[in-house]
């Protein structure tokens, strides 16, 4: 086989396994770097957007749905997507609803989309990483 | 989690919110557990001056 087509399937193979990675951090933070091998960073990414996320939703911020009208809302569906099993699962973790009426819901609330932003940088790291990219 | 956060005051918060980006910003940006915990530590005690800064110059307008 030819060098360069040697090149061109590693690299294929690489931004599959990117791909991938990210996907599957995004669904579950941590998830990508679990399969990339990079024990410690999985576990302290699973734990810091999860509990930015647990929190959020403990402290009844409210969550924005895919059915937005304003600009406002679409920015905050797009963050909070962000914590992949978080948001889909974020009506059975919070039990007693939103309630962003009170100071600590409304804290909640950026709390949560916080920790989709995080995973979102987590996602690209991954994603980077898979590539064959390992970040500095 | 209810009993943790329920009642989080807005200071509580921003310390939780500072700690959690800090530590994650770290292990994105930094290699070494020492330049890790040596960028978390920088980093939270920055999130924490520059937040209590900005609430010392807004405390006039809000009398």
């Amino acid at each position: 086989m030819d060098e360069t087509v040697i090149k061109e399937e590693s690299a294929k193979g690489n931004q599959m396994m990117g791909i991938v990675a990210a996907v599957a951090g995004w669904i579950v933070p941590g998830l990508g770097h679990l399969l990339l091998r990079r024990w410690s960073k999985a576990a302290i990414y699973f734990l810091c957007v999860g509990s930015l996320a647990l929190a959020g939703l403990a402290m009844r911020g409210g969550v924005f749905g895919a059915s937005a009208d304003d600009l406002f809302d679409r920015l905050g569906f797009f963050a909070d997507l962000g914590a992949g099993i978080f948001y889909f699962l974020a009506h059975q973790l919070q039990a007693a609803g939103p309630d962003i009426a009170h100071a600590t819901g409304d804290y909640g609330t950026r709390l949560f989309a916080a920790a989709g932003m995080l995973n979102f940088l987590t996602v690209l790291e991954a994603y980077d990483i898979g590539r064959g990219r390992e970040p500095r | 989690m209810n009993f943790l956060f329920g009642n989080l005051t807005h200071f509580g918060a921003l310390v939780f919110f500072a700690l959690v980006i800090s530590v994650t910003f770290a292990f994105l940006s930094k290699r070494g557990m020492a330049e890790r915990a040596q960028y978390t530590l920088w980093a939270f005690l920055a999130f924490l001056l520059v937040a209590i800064g900005i609430g010392w110059l807004m405390y006039p307008f809000s009398q």
